[in-house]
């Protein structure tokens, strides 16, 4: 259990919460807008909103 | 292949990923404050509350004091000047819940006690106006006339001490207790015989403080509890014994 | 009639956005009513009437009124709306759903009559009493399973970033309120118990319950009503789908680490300030991205702004949001902190946030929809842009009080004369902020006369709707 000690400074933890963190957030942004088939695919959920209009009022027709 | 498409159509995953992301950061800043010895400063003289300043103690907070007055001191020249040595954590480790408060409507009192007297205290709770004319801060009159509940003050204890203050429920906790805060406080802490020691302090007093807070011996009322409560506020660690920079190395 | 009872088997569950709806408005109109008495006693002390109706005891019924009540009713009203829409399918177990409306008026007043007896847990925004805390409990797992179960049987595939805001908003406050709500009751036949833990601990529990409930409660959430209702008024999809997706984990992600910023100098370690600091300065990043988000999405169409009221509420909560949370960075560096901390700044910082951003993004959510939810149109446009008048003049005319006591304050705090002596007792800092009391007690009640307005404008609408729909029935086109 010795090697937990190795966690208790700010020196080695602080750099190693950067890189894990980091990382996530690139891959991240990779995933979104790393290929631009996916990317046009994620957008074509913006309309989600919008798709439900039938079911919208009447008087402000 | 890991695929985000997979956590937008899968409420399940979704929600154990958030659960993830929002755990990181409270579990990290939480946790260590347990365990890191230097979250709160090793000092002498810091005691669990006696059984009438508790009660005082839960009548500050029930009428909402921390809403206007903060119980911590930061460590500037102008706030020790104007209020004294700056707070420790130690101070206000068996403060359940603490009561630091985030507003200084009126002044800090974490280090009020023994600053004015019992006297002046009851005038200004009765009447803050007649004290302090700048003041807006509320009348507290109907203390004076409230009869204190001390009926359950024993299991208000023992609540406290299911969460980890040092009030004695029997004669080993009580020898502990001896060794630790000395004998007088020892005999206030212990919960067999806290509607004695509560009406025994509000009468005659405790640790050179002369009882009767509030001028009228006739009866124990809220304003006994109130005044007793802040006149104990940040007189328990003497800064005389430690040189000033004792407690730097826990900031 | 059997024919027409089958018929009217409403696609959506709209009894349940409908009650929650007209909640919203009268919490808003109680909370904000105390909250403008709460500041009048700060500037005329006379008025606090011992022993129930003091400073101290009415506080968190203002803040429990307007948070958990106006708050928590228009979230509960337009989560269900929401969700209900993007899901495209009818809200799961409508009598869950009605126990959750039943659960949630009841924790609000019996929380107001409980602190006006005197019960606090003594932790701000925290001050229910362990009952109240486990019927909020029962409560919060029934609205999750309501919301949850409604997401499961979509019949649209992909999950709406909005629903995204609600759930972590949802799972949030349940983590929340659970560690912060620890304590050990005196005995189970009284209201009065201690929190599980003490001093220094107890102080980073409490700030880490109580920046997320700003952090969850009061944005993440909003953040998900934002997403849906300003597409919809402005009739264009949001600017980027991806940009919402990027902000929405970094803001979960960050947002949790922030409450040590509450804080600064004070007896918790420095580390962990330190940390809280660092996070809150990186947070201005996914703020100002749901900002930008928003305010983009009306890009090519900002003629909206002129001709549409409830499009200029949506668009200037936004603002408030940007601003604020350009504020809440800045006031937590140490330095910064430690002038602006105890002072009236902090409060105008949580006013500028809480009527900019979350009340002025409800008003252009509950506009747009209340007409739908009673099929008619809305009452009167005019009065809308009345009370957007009254709202913005309400709240500039606070925090710029706010502001003006909480700097002159903070200075007078610190000022020494030429002998190094402090050069104002504590009593003359108090008589200097008596005119910013009143001019910010009277920026609040010009903002609850827009609040009346609008409550007036909503029981037309729907006493409209409801004549409509009591009257003949118009023929089937």
């Amino acid at each position: 259990m010795e090697w937990l000690n190795w966690f208790k400074s700010f020196e080695n933890t602080k750099p190693v919460a950067m890189i894990i963190f980091f990382t996530c957030f690139c891959m991240v942004l990779f995933y979104l807008y790393g290929s631009k088939k996916r990317g046009e695919r994620l957008e074509s959920y913006r309309d989600i909103p919008l798709m439900d209009d039938n079911q919208d009022v009447k008087g402000a027709k | 292949m890991f695929k985000h498409d997979s956590i937008e159509k899968n409420v399940g995953l979704m929600m154990v990923l958030m659960m993830l992301a929002i755990s990181v950061g409270g579990l990290v800043e939480i946790i260590p404050l347990f365990f890191i010895n230097d979250t709160i400063e090793k000092v002498d003289g810091v005691r669990p509350y006696t059984p009438l300043e508790l009660r005082g103690r839960d009548i500050y907070v029930r009428e909402g004091c921390f809403l206007c007055h903060s119980q911590m001191i930061r460590p500037f020249r102008d706030e020790q000047l104007r209020y004294g040595h700056y707070s420790l954590a130690a101070e206000s480790q068996y403060d359940h819940p603490f009561q630091w408060g985030s507003k200084r409507t009126g002044p800090d009192l974490a280090r009020v006690g023994k600053k004015y007297s019992n006297e002046w205290q009851v005038a200004h709770l009765m009447d803050p106006q007649s004290m302090v004319p700048e003041s807006v801060m509320p009348h507290y009159g109907f203390l004076e006339k409230t009869p204190l509940d001390y009926s359950d003050v024993g299991d208000r204890m023992a609540a406290l001490r299911l969460t980890g203050v040092p009030y004695s429920s029997n004669q080993a906790e009580y020898d502990s207790n001896v060794k630790q805060f000395g004998e007088d406080v020892a005999k206030m802490l212990d919960i067999r015989n806290a509607q004695k020691n509560l009406v025994d302090q509000a009468q005659n007093g405790f640790g050179g403080a002369p009882g009767n807070y509030d001028g009228d011996a006739s009866n124990i009322t809220e304003m006994d509890a109130l005044v007793a409560y802040l006149q104990v506020l940040g007189t328990m660690v003497d800064f005389k014994k430690y040189d000033n920079d004792q407690f730097v190395k826990y900031r | 009639m059997a024919a027409v009872g089958t018929a009217t088997i409403e696609q959506y569950n709209y009894d349940i956005v409908r009650k929650f709806s007209i909640m919203a408005l009268f919490w808003a109109v109680i909370g904000m009513a105390m909250g403008v008495f709460i500041a009048s006693q700060l500037a005329w002390p006379f008025l606090n009437m011992d022993p129930w109706f003091t400073f101290g005891r009415l506080r968190p019924i203002h803040t429990g009124g307007v948070i958990f009540g106006f708050g928590g009713c228009a979230l509960f009203a337009t989560s269900y709306y929401v969700v209900q829409r993007t899901c495209q399918t009818r809200l799961f177990a409508d009598g869950l759903a009605s126990f959750t409306f039943w659960g949630w008026q009841l924790i609000i007043v019996l929380a107001a009559s409980s602190y006006v007896l005197g019960y606090s847990q003594g932790k701000e925004y925290a001050e229910m009493e362990w009952p109240i805390d486990l019927l909020i409990t029962v409560v919060w797992v029934a609205y999750i399973a309501v919301f949850v179960g409604t997401v499961m049987k979509r019949k649209q595939p992909h999950i709406y970033v909005a629903n995204w805001f609600y759930i972590v908003f949802l799972l949030a406050v349940a983590l929340l309120h659970l560690g912060n709500g620890l304590a050990v009751p005196v005995s189970l036949t009284t209201m009065k118990s201690y929190p599980l833990f003490s001093g220094a601990q107890d102080a980073m529990i409490q700030w880490w319950y109580g920046h997320n409930a700003v952090g969850f409660f009061l944005t993440a959430a909003f953040l998900g009503m934002m997403y849906y209702y300003v597409p919809k008024q402005a009739g264009r999809p949001i600017y980027s789908y991806r940009l919402s997706i990027v902000h929405f984990w970094a803001l979960s992600f960050m947002y949790m680490w922030a409450g040590p910023h509450h804080l600064h100098w004070t007896a918790l370690p420095d580390w962990v300030s330190t940390m809280g600091a660092t996070f809150s300065i990186m947070l201005l990043l996914p703020s100002w991205g749901g900002m930008i988000n928003g305010i983009m999405t009306l890009s090519g169409a900002w003629d909206k702004l002129r001709t549409d009221p409830i499009m200029r509420f949506m668009i200037v909560a936004l603002s408030f949001y940007g601003m604020s949370t350009f504020e809440g960075p800045m006031m937590s560096l140490k330095d910064v902190n430690a002038l602006s901390h105890y002072t009236d700044w902090t409060v105008g910082h949580v006013h500028s946030g809480a009527l900019g951003w979350v009340a002025m993004i409800s008003f252009g959510a509950l506009y747009h929809m209340i007409p739908r939810l009673w099929d008619t149109k809305l009452y009167s446009t005019k009065l809308v842009t009345v009370h957007f008048w009254l709202a913005t003049i309400g709240i500039l005319l606070y925090i710029t009080a706010m502001w003006i006591s909480g700097i002159m304050q903070g200075l007078m705090w610190r000022a020494f004369d030429d002998f190094g002596n402090l050069q104002y007792s504590f009593a003359e800092t108090v008589a200097a902020m008596h005119p910013f009391y009143v001019m910010r007690a009277l920026g609040g009640l010009v903002f609850v006369s827009g609040m009346l307005v609008m409550a007036y404008n909503c029981w037309m609408t729907i006493s409209q709707g409801k004549a409509a729909e009591a009257g003949p029935a118009p023929v089937a086109a």
